[in-house]
């Protein structure tokens, strides 16, 4: 890591639901340009310090931090704000509606129209920048105006990962990104990650794939029982390497 | 814009050609269905409708329901006669028939947002509170009277030759339009509808959408209501009942033209065109006043199963 500056930092992060404890003080350090898998059994915590992370719940203890300044969100808009954006498996995406719709939901561009003040929607800006991004990721989408529900799955998670560009987002949280996908569709995506990488983006994967997470990552955090116990870089681990290390932290919790 | 093939032809534009087909069907053999004074007629008929009908449609493209515009419209109309009949000028009756829009539209999205109340559920309630009120005020009479022609002739009057009723539907038609097409606020809307929790992942405040939805349902209901009561001179409390079937009926066979599945605007005006022609015609080729009932079932039915099999999946969901 040649930055020695965290971009996201997480000090003692805790979540508890009621006497529930899912995370416990979580120290966490992300670098720009990373590709951290964090990865962990279910009921690990690992879902829980993401949703943390994303802004979807706020922590029980401890306390984060951007660039070294400190942070909360309140929201996944709030972190989306502040550059933190996460790809949802299923719910990320209106599946009527267009790509160009999709990609700039939420943050729609507008032009004046007659008066200064009164300003409209600008589709044609907003299927050409979708274009744009789209191509950046090389996904092989012509027509902006479709709708999402007639696009593979590979391709949907292109325009996901295209409003997350459309944010600037500089963390991009992707949540079990090939879990619902064939063989051919997960390929697409894991070069839609390669290719975020090279755009020098840091991206947090939440995988059960540990072929995926030794082709990608360059760290692993590993979870179990809402603690961390293994974070280093994945180096020359193999997927069975990290299978393991998950049911020994598995047996350690029991 | 998308491929164009001969069976997304027909599901965009089938029903609407039925629609423009019943019309020349009747234009031919309905007796006097071509005269001008018919024609005018129906148009008017058609504008209280389609302003009705618009509020549903916005109301459900943050997708609820508001089971409550005709009680809405009812009450908002006793207001507004209540009013004139007081001799307040016609810009306050209005504005106090807009007002009982506003305030139980207002109540509406409360009701579905902060309490969390199923919008079928809360409008039903809205609705059966709306019409109580109505006969509250009115003891169960209607206001009739001899009303200024500053009032009535917001209904009944022309302008530049063409009815004031046409020309308030115009209006209304194309503010819920360039709501809904070109305005942010309608994209959100439109997301909200579509996918709640990815609009609201997105950074939307569905919560407000869901409000701004059901308050233009009412402000359109008391617009319509207004014009009702100066079209009639009256107001009764049981007055735009009957409108509710109708203006459901209007959205769902709107929803099968243009953007099949997706409750939009010049769908619902053009099928609330459609109903009119239909009631009206049937009536001029001498059929029995409840075929009116079975056929606008048969519409709300059949709409809603043609826009399902259009989208080739059971998307249609309440």
């Amino acid at each position: 890591m040649s930055d020695p500056t965290p971009l996201l930092s997480l000090r003692g992060i805790g979540k508890a639901y009621g006497p529930v404890v899912a995370v416990r003080e979580v120290d966490l350090d992300i670098f720009p340009g990373e590709v951290v898998a964090i990865c962990g059994d279910n009921g690990a915590g690992k879902s829980s310090l993401i949703k943390v992370i994303s802004g979807a719940e706020e922590p029980t203890a401890g306390a984060m931090s951007m660039r070294g300044k400190p942070v909360s969100f309140a929201s996944p808009h709030d972190a989306l704000e502040q550059g933190v954006a996460t790809i949802y498996q299923d719910l990320a995406l209106a599946p009527r509606l267009s790509i160009a719709q999709n990609v700039f939901m939420g943050s729609e561009l507008t032009r004046p129209v007659l008066l200064p003040f009164l300003r409209i929607l600008d589709k044609k800006r907003m299927i050409s920048e979708s274009q744009r991004y789209l191509s950046q990721l090389s996904a092989a989408v012509t027509d902006m105006t479709r709708p999402v529900e007639r696009l593979s799955g590979g391709q949907r998670q292109a325009v996901a990962i295209s409003r997350a560009l459309r944010w600037n987002a500089e963390i991009i949280i992707m949540d079990e990104p090939t879990a619902a996908l064939g063989v051919k569709e997960s390929a697409l995506v894991l070069d839609l990650i390669r290719k975020l990488k090279a755009d020098r983006r840091t991206v947090i994967l939440i995988s059960h794939n540990m072929r995926d997470v030794v082709a990608l990552a360059d760290r692993v955090v590993i979870m179990g029982a809402g603690r961390k116990y293994v974070d280093r870089p994945v180096g020359d681990l193999t997927a069975d390497d990290i299978a393991h290390m998950i049911m020994a932290g598995n047996a350690k919790a029991a | 814009m998308s491929r164009i093939d001969a069976r997304s032809l027909i599901g965009h534009y089938g029903t609407a050609l039925a629609g423009l087909a019943l019309i020349l069907f009747f234009l031919i053999f309905a007796p006097n269905f071509a005269s001008t004074t018919n024609i005018v007629n129906v148009l008017k008929d058609t504008s209280f409708l389609a302003i009705l009908a618009l509020g549903f449609a916005l109301a459900f493209t943050v997708a609820e329901l508001d089971l409550s515009i005709a009680e809405m419209a009812s009450l908002a109309a006793v207001v507004c006669g209540w009013m004139v009949h007081a001799q307040y000028p016609p810009a306050v009756a209005v504005a106090a028939a807009l007002g009982v829009g506003v305030v139980l539209g207002g109540l509406n999205g409360y009701g579905v947002t902060v309490l969390r109340i199923p919008s079928l559920i809360m409008t039903l309630g809205t609705a059966a509170i709306a019409k109580g009120l109505a006969f509250m005020i009115t003891q169960g009479v209607a206001f009739v009277g001899r009303w200024p022609v500053g009032f009535t002739g917001l209904a009944r009057g022309y302008t530049f030759g063409i009815p004031n009723l046409v020309l308030w539907m115009t209006a209304a038609t194309l503010f819920a339009w360039g709501l809904v097409k070109w305005t942010r606020t309608g994209a959100h809307m439109v997301a909200t509808g579509e996918a709640d929790e990815a609009a609201r992942l997105a950074g939307i405040a569905t919560a407000r959408m869901k409000r701004i939805g059901l308050l233009l349902s009412g402000v359109f209901a008391g617009l319509m209501a207004a014009l009702l009561a100066a079209n009639l001179s009256s107001a009764a409390p049981n007055m735009a009942g009957d409108y509710l079937l109708y203006a459901i009926a209007a959205v769902l066979l709107g929803m099968t033209m243009f953007e099949p599945g997706k409750p939009n605007i010049p769908g619902t005006v053009f099928a609330a065109l459609v109903l009119k022609v239909l009631g009206n015609g049937l009536v001029l080729l001498g059929a029995p006043y409840y075929i009116q009932d079975i056929v606008l079932g048969v519409i709300i039915i059949g709409s809603v199963a043609f826009s399902a099999s259009a989208m080739k999946k059971a998307a249609f969901k309440v």
